[in-house]
């Protein structure tokens, strides 16, 4: 019962873990898939790469508030939940070696891996705050904040040169992706989707197909920033600049 | 044409004896430790009349008298869910575990432990409360006040009966629960100088706060497509989506693995949690 004592998570209990898992979706799954597919352009050259990044750029003075609302913020909030629903549970994997069990373990563990690797990423890429201090005697020092949006390819690749990088990514990826072909799996139980056991065992068929598909989609954006070169990236990116001045 | 060969022909290696280790506990709260029997191998054994042999010897493999390991049961055909308890690593009933099938799986040793979600009463006896607790909860029954005859009830069509009768041969045995990674132990000590209605106070405001677990949840589903038990289905929804509703439930479906009724549970949670969600967005409207 809704006691008068217990804490507000317990109170709102199931309105919060019904926007937990509606979150895993939309906006961030949505978001991660978008993501992941216009990252993977960077296969077809700089230039490519470089006009999707110039669309969602576009956005100009709107792009931060977008990117709080539906980016930043549901995260952080799909976090949060997330660490408190995996504290509220007590994995037995070990003891209860069932295919599904573990599929609930891993949920767990590559939803931490997701925090560190999402931490650290949006760390190396944008450097996590605007600020010229910040990024200037932090972020830039430590060889992070390697990204700019006008130099979109070269500087992605430059980024991503030193040999640390891409294993990391390679883990991070795989990781987001397993968390959210296994999510959709068990937002469609809990949502009530897919209800008999031979209906779960298909969709669990299409969640790997879709996981696979993303893993795919994630594999070949990581491929593309080792096969650019930033110079070559950067001529690329110096013509499209100066064509798009001389439009104006 | 040649003799039958006997259904259960007794083999040469068969022991002669069998190793029991169980996890013992004189009382709540009090330290949990190992002990070592051994009682004579006979054919078609089970766990309960091994439990029978260790109480009867009440002395360990090296010879130390001990009290008798405690245990419970009941029905001994696997329809009371009394004898419940952890063999082999495994939550299920030790008057269907046989030995020789336990033996097949490790062949030195058969381990018993109890239930690890429930408070221990003594060695291999639990409290399972909580269990009949959250059945109250969630208005587990078909509501009917009067002792007085009513006529037939509603007719139940035969497809009906085939969704709901695998569920209503749920019998309590709370092995769904035990194997939860989502349900923790509840387990409160008693203070000095409470009464027992204190005492029971305290512990059901604890359950209140818990995880109601897969049996409970699969129950709402029986009673709420249940004719008559329909009448107060919109009460058990609320009751569902309360702190340690279905809400805490991860998908992991060791419930529906281990149950040995093979009652489908996470097609329970599956119904359950859309009728859940739709019964809260009509409160939030009705607001
Ligand atoms: C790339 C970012 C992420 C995506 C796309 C994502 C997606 C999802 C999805 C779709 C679900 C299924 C919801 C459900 O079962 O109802 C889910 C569940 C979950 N997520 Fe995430 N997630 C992400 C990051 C995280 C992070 C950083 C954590 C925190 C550790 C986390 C923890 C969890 C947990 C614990 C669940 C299980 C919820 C449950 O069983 O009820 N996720 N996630
Ligand atoms: S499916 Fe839900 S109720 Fe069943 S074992 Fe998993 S978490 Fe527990
Ligand atoms: S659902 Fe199965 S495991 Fe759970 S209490 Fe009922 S019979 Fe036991
Ligand atoms: S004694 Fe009833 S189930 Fe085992």
């Amino acid at each position: 019962m809704n006691g008068p004592n217990s804490s507000f998570f317990l109170r709102h209990e199931f309105l919060i873990r019904r926007l937990h898992s509606l979150s895993g979706l939309i906006p961030v799954g949505a978001y991660m898939v978008v993501h992941l597919l216009v990252n993977s352009t960077l296969i077809n050259g700089a230039g490519a790469f470089q006009t999707n990044v110039h669309k969602i750029h576009a956005l100009g003075k709107f792009l931060l508030p977008v990117e709080w609302a539906f980016i930043f913020l549901p995260i952080i909030f799909h976090a949060v939940v997330g660490v408190w629903i995996i504290r509220s549970g007590q994995s037995n994997h070990s003891q209860y070696r069932f295919t599904a069990n573990w599929r609930y373990t891993l949920q767990r563990w590559t939803g931490v891996i997701a925090i560190v690797f999402i931490f650290t990423h949006v760390f190396h890429l944008h450097g996590w705050f605007h600020a010229q201090w910040w990024l200037e005697n932090v972020a830039q020092p430590l060889g992070m904040a390697q990204f700019r949006p006008y130099n979109a390819a070269s500087t992605l690749a430059q980024g991503m040169q030193n040999y640390g990088w891409p294993p990391f990514y390679l883990v991070g990826i795989l990781a987001c992706v397993y968390h959210f072909a296994n999510g959709l799996w068990t937002m469609g139980i809990t949502w009530g989707l897919w209800v008999s056991p031979a209906g779960q065992r298909r969709a669990t068929l299409a969640c790997a197909v879709v996981g696979l598909l993303l893993f795919g989609v994630g594999l070949t954006a990581l491929v593309a920033t080792q096969v650019t070169d930033p110079e070559e990236a950067r001529g690329v990116e110096d013509r499209m600049y100066e064509s798009e001045d001389g439009d104006r | 044409m040649s003799a039958p060969t006997p259904a259960n022909p007794s083999s040469p290696a068969h022991p002669t004896k069998v190793n029991v280790r169980v996890l013992r506990q004189d009382g709540p709260g009090q330290p949990a430790y190992w002990e070592r029997h051994q009682v004579d191998y006979e054919e078609n054994m089970n766990v309960i009349s091994v439990l029978q042999k260790i109480a009867a010897q009440a002395q360990t493999v090296d010879g130390k008298k001990v009290a008798p390991v405690a245990w419970e049961c009941g029905c001994l055909e696997e329809v009371c869910g009394s004898c419940t308890m952890v063999i082999n690593g495994r939550v299920r009933q030790s008057c269907s575990a046989l030995v020789d099938s336990l033996l097949a799986e490790n062949a030195t040793e058969i381990e018993l432990r109890p239930m690890e979600k429930y408070p221990v009463i003594r060695d291999l006896v639990v409290d399972r409360s909580r269990l009949f607790h959250a059945l109250k909860r969630l208005q587990a029954w078909v509501p009917v006040d009067t002792y007085g005859h009513l006529g037939p009830g509603p007719r139940i069509n035969r497809p009906q009966q085939e969704e709901m009768y695998p569920l209503s041969k749920c019998m309590s045995c709370g092995c769904c629960m035990d194997a939860c990674p989502q349900y923790q132990k509840i387990e409160l000590q008693r203070r000095p100088g409470e009464s027992d209605e204190q005492y029971q106070r305290r512990k059901e405001a604890a359950y209140e706060q818990g995880f109601v677990g897969a049996a409970p949840i699969s129950q709402v589903v029986l009673f709420n497509s249940h004719p008559t038990g329909k009448s107060i289905a919109d009460g058990r929804l609320d009751a569902l989506t309360e702190t340690g509703g279905i809400q805490v439930c991860g998908n992991a479906q060791n419930c529906v693995a281990v149950c040995p009724k093979d009652i489908p549970l996470t097609k329970s949670i599956a119904r359950a949690g859309r009728a859940a969600t739709l019964h809260s967005i009509k409160r939030f409207l009705e607001k």
